[in-house]
């Protein structure tokens, strides 16, 4: 395209770099799809030590449970479509349909959307239409294949519970780590002060200091709570342990000094001048940062958002610590069901669960990608 | 159309799990929560206990670390805790256990005696399991070749080595000797099978650094010569799973665990495994275990109201109708239990004379089992002697003692 | 900027990091230098356990922690100065270690060992990731617009999975007879273990922590290099520079900042390694710093915690990260100075 003459590479060479590209996608992909697998067979099928009992499932498939050709076809097209659509419809969407101002809201709204419309066709629709077809046609199945570990988990488990608990902690980490990150970041990029340095430091090491020290410090504290703050709240004390509120800030503090580097560098990338025209204009520092900052920091503070999120959906230490069983996140959950006494039933239950854990992550992604790397790019490392 | 009948099943499951209280016979008013450690034996009784409604289980993998701080505050986080003869003595230690005596006499006059858990003169915990180890092996293996079952651990490794010679098998042994507490639970183990339990003096100095100490610690590496060479991470999962694809003949193990042999879903030797009683570690010795049971105890910071709601509740899951539907989960102390094919081992091991000494309920052991459990890794891996790693550990229990204000 | 308008957009953010990370961090300060202990009086008890048949029933004499009259234990707290850490360190096992010229003695200390694994690991990693992350930029940068997102996409994948879960999977694959232990030794023809001594383990976990984290370095190049100057580039053509020249000359000096970013965050990531550990069982063959305090902390069956030296090994794990940072630090430093 506009790559001139002169930048276009030798033959070998990007030979190389295709191969190299491919062997690298195959090395990324390749434990993630093998646990996808795994998860859709029986356990002796799952465990099996030959990889090709693991592909085809014979156990499973003798129990009557597999995947005609028909459906493989049409699983591997919706797939695809799937991809595609996220990938290039939804943006578009969002970004078209949502109230000035809230593109955040409009996002949350279409990705939730697109979930639910993928989990109704994939598991609600399809499977009776197809079953009737492959009924019809009288096809035998090729490939053994069960939901039945994700029936359990979701259905049996209540596994929706701690889907629930998961949504609410992370929207909760992402939400309060972003308004104070912003505030903080945007402080500490204007601000040329010895003690803004220092500050910026001082988080750097915070962020060094090992997280089990942390929660252990934390854990006699909050179960505590009641009967320490009681003296200040009177009978309302809380109980802290076990509270989603509680978590979130845990989680809020020990993100913060990742929150405020990255937000600092984004900042030091908007130009100085652009607020302090503004505050020539008689605006002060507040005003200036609303009315000319935020409406250009949305790719950083997305890019943030999206290293925000993953720390607080993949948490296990904090979570399984402070969280009383009812309100555990999913993940903790799931080293639940690997560490306690398990049978090998639950392991693979286990693994559906892990997959179903990784599905929301895999969308996000694909949906916020171009964001990321636009919002890297517009400079939200600058180191 | 498979798929279909799933989603009715599903449809229907949901309906009728609501609020059934047809199990219970008294309908429960006052919340009563529940923290216990998560197996399957705990998720049978506590799911008996939440058909008289209003009760909450947590079945937490943080169990240990969450216990006595959650027992400590006023009130209670809890109604209700399982806990067994390891995990019960910080609750004694620091009082917040309450005694039981007044709840057994009103509501519990059906228990029997040795469910009963003593201090003094109060009742602080009923019981409803024993746990021990016990010999799983391969009957049609052992009938093929022609062998014995193994009574002492040299009749063990003769036949192990039969065992591999005639390649059956990958490996003819397994066992639970995932570095830290599980290679630590083994070596005491073969130590209380030589020694009984004195691994401290009464004065709290360590006692477990001396012949037995080192004996315990070769029988047990004998044994991981017949093993996987992947030995230090295999935990009872793995040995059950390692069992259940046949992969192994023979495994000295939690009974608990042994009953997942038969389970037809995923095991390849249903019907192929017995039990024996643990084989002892010399003549004259106790079998290789120790005797552990779970039971439920009840926090002493909270009302009288809810800790006899919670009493009745625990009495309901302790029933002899849950031990009826979940006979094969445990070796249940409750009336109406029936020894299975693979409990028989179990038993036989419980009831060896001389028999295995109970894990003891103090602070030292606690100590005594984290400081095996980081020092005589260093043994397997071959970088210290038996001596040193014993010499380790002592150091190690010495200062963590010292720590715990046990030593001076 | 006045003081006060800084101290309004910081405050919030700066509240919470003290109240939830400093405080923490100096009570674990001042608990290094102390001990906590509860007052132990022996007493003579029957204690009756459940046996099968019957209940055993024994007289003993237990150590039990004293009561006060609120029905919680009494402790006392004394200073002692540098003992914890004397503890952890082990000076005297150390320096016999050293003047014998003997290295397995010296690993057979906890501390040692530990530092000996995290101090490889991190610096092991990094290049590594380094590397990996600008070669994979550089060869998607190379590719055709069109393939692009997907390859970004699947690239990202093991970094966004959830670590416990990653490091599971990466396990799964070579426990026993996982499929590519057997793929392996189907190459070889020899038996394989990969998980039964301490360096197939450390290479495991090396492998582990560049898979997971390469991805990350990859994006913020990949970032770096859309921002490249063609021009640039093509000057240096014009000098005649070669396809290795350029790479060295223009492109790894406009992603310096980004490469110094990376290896801030990785370097601090790398030094608290744990997931790893628990993860993949490798504690008999190699622990790590954090493992170690965790491992302090974690109450045995008694309910025993080891919180002095846990806060000890703690403390020493904070400073070793210090003196890490500190080239990184400097190099902060400086450009805070040039900036003003």
């Amino acid at each position: 395209m506009s790559t001139s003459k002169a930048l276009r590479q030798p033959v070998t060479l990007r030979m190389l770099s295709a191969s190299f590209l491919t062997f690298w996608c195959l090395l990324a992909a390749f434990p993630i799809v093998w646990i996808a697998v795994m998860s859709v067979k029986a356990p002796l099928d799952a465990f099996a030590s030959n990889p090709f009992d693991v592909i085809l499932g014979p156990i499973t498939k003798a129990q009557g449970r597999g995947l005609t050709v028909l459906d493989i076809a049409v699983l591997l097209i919706g797939l695809w479509l799937a991809v595609r659509v996220a990938m290039r419809v939804l943006p578009g969407l969002a970004a078209r349909y949502s109230p000035p101002g809230f593109l955040a809201l409009g996002w949350v709204v279409v990705i939730l959307g697109y979930g639910i419309a993928l989990f109704l066709l994939g598991f609600v629709v399809l499977p009776p239409v197809l079953g009737a077809i492959n009924a019809a046609l009288g096809l035998d199945p090729l490939i053994g294949l069960t939901t039945q570990h994700y029936h359990s988990v979701w259905v049996k488990n209540a596994f929706w519970k701690n889907f629930v608990n998961s949504a609410v902690v992370t929207t909760g980490v992402v939400t309060i780590s972003l308004t104070v990150g912003t505030l903080a970041g945007y402080g500490l990029a204007r601000s040329g002060s010895n003690l803004a340095f220092w500050l910026l430091i001082a988080a750097l090491i915070f962020r060094a200091l090992p997280h089990s020290v942390l929660v252990a410090g934390y854990l006699p504290i909050f179960i505590n709570s009641a009967e320490i703050l009681r003296p200040i709240l009177g009978e309302n004390a809380p109980t802290l342990y076990g509270q989603p509120l509680a978590v979130i800030a845990v989680l809020v503090s020990i993100n913060q000094p990742f929150t405020i580097w990255m937000l600092r560098s984004f900042f030091q990338s908007i130009p100085a001048e652009l607020d302090e025209a503004a505050r020539v204009d008689g605006c002060t520092h507040f005003q200036a940062f609303r009315r000319v900052i935020m409406p250009v920091m949305w790719p950083g503070v997305i890019t943030t958002g999206l290293f925000s999120f993953l720390l607080a959906y993949n948490d296990f230490l904090v979570t399984s610590l402070l969280l009383d069983q009812s309100d555990m996140t999913m993940v903790p959950a799931i080293a639940g069901y690997f560490n306690r006494e398990t049978t090998m039933t639950d392991q693979v239950e286990a693994i559906a669960a892990a997959v179903s854990i990784t599905a929301p992550l895999f969308l996000l992604v694909m949906i916020f990608q171009r964001q990321i790397v636009s919002g890297l790019t517009a400079g939200a490392v600058k180191g | 159309m498979k798929r279909k009948s799933l989603l009715v099943a599903a449809v229907l499951a949901a309906l009728v799990s609501g609020p059934a209280t047809a199990a219970c016979s008294f309908r429960n008013e006052v919340p009563v929560r529940i923290l216990s450690a998560a197996f399957e034996a705990w998720k049978s009784v506590t799911d008996a206990m939440a058909e008289c409604g209003n009760v909450t289980a947590s079945l937490d993998q943080e169990f240990r670390t969450k216990l006595s701080a959650a027992f400590a505050a006023k009130p209670a986080l809890y109604q209700m805790a399982g806990v067994s003869n390891t995990t019960i003595p910080p609750l004694l230690n620091q009082n917040t256990i309450r005694p039981l005596n007044d709840l057994v006499e009103k509501h519990g006059q059906h228990l029997k005696p040795n469910q009963l858990i003593k201090v003094g003169d109060d009742i602080v915990a009923v019981a409803m399991m024993v746990n021990t180890q016990e010999l799983a092996y391969r009957k049609d293996i052992f009938d093929e070749l022609g062998l014995e079952v193994p009574g002492t651990y040299d009749e063990l490794f003769e036949v192990a080595e039969k065992i591999r010679e005639s390649d059956k098998v990958a490996y003819p042994l397994g066992g639970t000797t995932m570095s830290g507490w599980n290679l630590a639970l083994e070596w005491i183990n073969f130590y209380a099978s030589l020694a009984g339990d004195s691994f401290v003096n009464p004065d709290g100095t360590p006692n477990f650094n001396n012949e037995n100490g080192i004996r315990a610690l070769e029988l047990l590496k004998r044994t991981t010569e017949y093993m996987d060479p992947e030995y230090l991470m295999s935990d009872s999962t793995f040995v059950q799973q390692q069992m259940q694809h046949g992969k192994i003949a023979m495994a000295n193990l939690w009974a608990s665990r042994v009953g997942a042999m038969d389970n037809e879903a995923e095991s390849t030797v249903v019907g192929k495994v017995h039990t024996a009683p643990s084989p002892i570690a010399a003549e004259g010795a106790r079998p290789v275990a120790m005797l552990y049971w779970d039971g439920i105890v009840i926090p002493r910071n909270i009302s009288d109201e809810a800790a006899e709601a919670a009493f009745r509740v625990a009495m309901e899951g302790l029933s002899t109708e849950m031990v009826q539907a979940h006979n094969d989960d445990a070796v249940w102390l409750i009336d109406g239990y029936q020894p299975g094919r693979l409990a028989e081992g179990a038993v036989a091991t419980a009831t060896a004379d001389p028999g295995p000494v109970p894990y003891p309920m103090t602070i030292e052991m606690g100590l005594v089992h984290s400081a095996i459990g980081n020092q005589i890794s260093g043994f397997f891996t071959g970088t210290k002697s038996a001596e040193a790693a014993l010499m380790a550990a002592e150091e190690e229990y010495r200062t963590a003692a010292g720590e715990a204000g046990l030593l001076h | 900027m006045r003081f006060k308008t800084f101290a309004c957009f910081v405050g919030p953010s700066l509240l919470l990091m003290v109240l939830f990370i400093a405080v923490p961090l100096v009570s674990v300060f001042i608990q290094s230098f102390h001990v906590t202990q509860p007052v132990i009086e022996r007493i003579e008890t029957e204690r009756c356990t459940a046996g099968f048949l019957e209940q055993q029933c024994s007289t003993e004499i237990k150590n039990v922690p004293v009561l006060d009259e609120r029905g919680s234990i009494v402790t006392t707290t004394r200073f002692v100065g540098l003992e914890n850490y004397r503890a952890v360190v082990r000076p005297d096992s150390v320096q016999a270690a050293i003047s014998s010229w003997n290295w397995p003695a010296l690993m057979a200390i906890d501390f040692w060992k530990a530092l000996r694994f995290t101090l490889s690991f991190t610096l092991i990693t990094l290049p590594l990731v380094i590397g990996l992350g600008l070669t994979i930029a550089l060869a998607v940068n190379n590719t055709t617009r069109s393939i692009r997102g997907p390859v970004i996409f699947v690239s990202l994948l093991p970094y966004i999975i959830t670590p416990v879960i990653g490091a599971l999977s990466i396990r799964w694959l070579f426990v026993g007879d996982g499929i590519l232990t057997q793929a392996m030794e189907a190459w070889s023809g020899r038996q394989i273990s990969m998980f039964a001594q301490g360096w197939t383990i450390e290479l495991l976990m090396l492998f582990y922590r560049v898979w997971h984290v390469a991805p990350f370095a990859f994006v913020i190049f990949y970032a770096g290099l859309q921002t490249m100057n063609r021009d640039a580039i093509e000057a240096a053509m014009m000098d005649g520079a070669s396809r290795f020249e350029r790479l060295r000359y223009v492109i790894i000096p406009h992603l310096m900042p980004l490469i110094f970013f990376v290896s801030l965050i990785h370097l601090m990531d790398a030094y608290r390694v744990f997931e790893e550990v628990v993860g993949f069982r490798s504690q008999a063959h190699v622990i790590s710093l954090q493992w170690l305090t965790y491992d302090l902390l974690q109450p045995d069956d008694a309910g025993n915690r080891a919180v002095s030296r846990a806060s000890a090994s703690a403390m020493l794990t904070m400073i070793g990260i210090v003196i890490l940072l500190v080239p990184l630090l400097r190099k902060s430093w400086r450009d805070h100075k040039g900036v003003r």
